[in-house]
């Protein structure tokens, strides 16, 4: 008994961290094709894709099969077909056949789509016979370990980053815990954090440890990272193995302060100015919270899982990217990942910049785009050494398959991928699941 | 006769008293990482019944005269993780045996085989299923008595394959072990132990669990028939099967209620047996 209960992990406890940093972002529809009710009649027509791969990844030639369920008493004839396009809308590929689907049965039609070079493609199936007519949105990879980036890395990345964390090392930190009796609960205590950080903005955030009678337990650390615009609570649960901390970043949450942008406005804060641009300060928020991790006796300074979604898991790849005393870091639908392929092909956030640029007199989108080639996350992932778990959905429309890929086939360390068929800008508890037994194996927290 | 009818009992013994290591590692879920650091206590007692036991030719047999044989064995184990990857174990018994018949009654007592070990993870699926090799000495605590084992020193090497997951809407776990012994010494015996368990927990928050095991010993040595010295007989074997219930009543402590039975056998006793194992983890 003792041995499975080692070997739990609080799951619920790590979905809500990342539910919490998804869901504002926008649960986007999986496109699914729900059935059409016949007015006046209980049966109906129904359709499912079914790729013949788990992740749908294929490695030359993709294959689905169109399953309709046709309920009615009547034949049902007509066309069913597919589109194939890019991921920036360019038709490659496309079939349509005729059926006709006899009264109260069902049709399973196989769908071979030509060869493709590598890189995710989206599919829509289309079924147009006479009582109904519906459309399924589904994607599918071709070798997606050869996708790679068309942009090059800035020739002095490195140097713009370190000398940010030089920047940074200047600001004394000025680490304060405060306790919050209040939020605290019978396992665990709640202490608010609070700590300076680049150009001396004060950074919030909150710290949850269990509670042990042993007063020498150091405990492994999750750092859970914001995604966009949330504000992030402190998260209690009945892990006794975590030391569990939730920063706010500036401009989100308890840490709005002097940037407190609205919603559509933080992505292009100050984006004109490399220097200036917010996600520098964020981006050194989260390696002042490596530093605060650092700070505390308690904590286990080689145990730090970053994990983050959206902005969190772009966020979790930058501090990974840039310190190498994150052990362990976990990305889920990363956005501003390959920036520069995302113009056309993704609405956010290029429509806010876009927005951002045209207010902006002199300023234009290339001038931007080349601000933003620091802020890359393909760019920080080549300096990643820790560990790192990426979840995607090739359904996702800010963090794209083809971007997302990019990113981690740039990675040079220890990697893993989960592909999420079916989803969109979320990913499922299967994530949440093996990210917790593969963070409690690497801290030996059996 | 008085000696042929004392045969058997010592051979029961050397099996319950194996028998038993195997309840109580299962009782331990054997098979899976402990954190470094972490220390697991183990102590236990177990009574074992026999009157009846199958012969060379697995023809079973009642003892003669009445006879039977009952063994209480006291164990304390233990297993303390180093690193992520390795941990030390260790496992001292001390029993008590009889054997009756009509006429006739006969005892002993005394710490039997410690093992020493060291455990090592091998690796795992996707942190599900884990690999694990141990080696193990057994080093005879008593000497010239061979009423409590064969007073040879031996060496173990044991692979297991652990694994958890969900079965019916409950968290189950399973242990498959394999472990191959040698007894050094003249006609030392050979000896392969394997077991397999399956546990299930009866609720979310792992208070009560149930599990079944099945495991058995096959032994043999060039040594293939019965000795006035009955230490010496070395080749046997026999199937157990076992049923075990376990509460936690924190982290820290744990029960368990096991109870098994012979299946089948040759040249051993057939017998059954009752155990009361406790688990504590007295550091965190």
């Amino acid at each position: 008994m003792s041995a499975i209960s080692k070997n739990k992990t609080d799951n619920k406890l790590l979905l809500a961290l990342a539910l919490l940093a998804i869901l504002p972002v926008m649960l986007v529809s999986s496109g699914k094709a729900q059935a059409k009710k016949i007015a006046g009649d209980n049966a109906d027509v129904s359709t499912e894709v079914v790729a013949h791969d788990a992740d749908a990844i294929f490695s030359n030639k993709a294959f689905f099969t169109f399953s309709v369920s046709n309920k009615l008493d009547a034949e049902q004839a007509g066309t069913v077909g597919y589109v194939v396009t890019t991921e920036k809308g360019e038709r490659v590929a496309e079939n349509s056949l005729k059926v006709n689907i006899a009264a109260n049965s069902n049709k399973d039609i196989d769908f071979e789509v030509p060869a493709l070079a590598p890189g995710f493609y989206k599919i829509n199936f289309m079924i147009n016979v006479s009582d109904y007519d519906d459309t399924t949105r589904r994607a599918f990879g071709i070798r997606p370990k050869e996708i790679q980036s068309q942009y090059p890395r800035p020739a002095d990345f490195d140097e713009f980053w370190q000398k940010a964390k030089d920047d940074l090392a200047r600001v004394k930190p000025n680490f304060k815990l405060i306790p919050v009796p209040k939020k605290s609960t019978s396992d665990r205590n709640v202490f608010e954090i609070q700590m300076q950080s680049l150009d001396n903005y004060t950074i919030k955030g909150w710290l949850t440890v269990p509670k042990t009678k042993n007063p020498h337990r150091k405990f492994a650390v999750l750092l859970g990272l914001p995604g966009y615009q949330v504000d992030l609570d402190p998260i209690v649960g009945s892990d006794d193995d975590l030391a569990i901390i939730t920063l706010n970043t500036r401009g989100q949450g308890t840490s709005r302060g002097p940037i407190d942008t609205r919603r559509d406005e933080f992505i292009s804060y100050k984006l004109e100015d490399k220097e200036r641009y917010v996600m520098r300060g964020v981006i050194m928020d989260c390696v002042r919270a490596i530093d605060f991790v650092y700070s505390q006796p308690n904590l286990i300074h080689d145990n730090i899982l970053v994990s983050g979604g959206s902005m969190g898991g772009y966020l979790a790849l930058a501090v990974a990217g840039l310190d190498n005393r994150v052990s362990l870091c976990s990305a889920q639908n990363p956005i501003l990942c390959d920036i520069r392929g995302l113009v056309n092909e993704v609405e956010w956030p290029i429509t806010s910049i876009k927005k951002y640029v045209a207010t902006q007199p002199g300023l234009t989108l290339e001038k931007v785009l080349s601000n933003l080639d620091y802020y890359d996350g393909k760019n920080f992932a080549q300096h990643i050494n820790a560990p790192t778990l990426i979840g995607i959905g090739l359904l996702d429309p800010f963090a794209p398959p083809n971007n997302e890929y990019a990113t981690f086939n740039l990675i040079p360390g220890k990697k893993k991928i989960m592909v999420f068929k079916n989803l969109a800008h979320e990913i499922s508890g299967k994530y949440k699941e093996w990210e917790g037994r593969w963070m409690r194996d690497t801290f030996a927290l059996f | 006769m008085i000696m042929k009818f004392y045969k058997a009992p010592i051979k029961y013994l050397i099996a319950v008293t194996s028998l038993f290591f195997l309840v109580q590692q299962k009782s331990l879920a054997d098979g899976f990482p402990l954190r470094p650091g972490r220390l697991l206590l183990n102590p236990s007692i177990s009574y074992f019944f026999a009157n009846k036991g199958w012969d060379s030719l697995r023809a079973l047999r009642a003892f003669p005269a009445n006879g039977q044989f009952t063994s209480t064995t006291f164990t304390l184990s233990a297993e303390y993780g180093i690193s992520r990857r390795w941990s030390v174990v260790a496992l001292m018994p001390y029993v008590s045996n009889t054997y009756q018949q009509t006429g006739y009654t006969s005892s002993n007592r005394g710490l039997t085989d410690l093992e020493t070990g060291i455990r090592y993870y091998l690796a795992n699926i996707n942190y599900i299923y884990y690999f694990m090799l141990q080696g193990t000495v057994i080093t005879p605590m008593y000497v010239n008595n061979p009423g409590l084992g064969y007073g040879l020193t031996g060496a173990e090497l044991k692979l297991s394959f652990a694994g958890s997951g969900h079965l019916f809407g409950a968290n189950d776990y399973f242990t498959i072990e394999d472990g191959v012994r040698q007894y050094f010494g003249t006609q030392g015996p050979w000896q392969d132990r394997y077991s397999a368990t399956f546990g299930l927990s009866l609720d979310k928050k792992f208070k009560n669990q149930i599990s079944v095991s099945f495991g058995g010993f096959y032994s043999v040595s060039d040594f293939k028939k019965f000795n006035v010295n009955p230490a010496l007989d070395k080749n046997f074997a026999f199937n157990q099967v076992s049923l075990s219930y376990g509460h936690a009543f924190s982290k820290e402590f744990s029960v368990f209620v096991s109870g098994g039975t012979f299946v089948n056998g040759r040249n051993t006793g057939d017998g059954s047996s009752v155990s009361l194992s406790l688990i504590l983890r007295p550091f965190k």
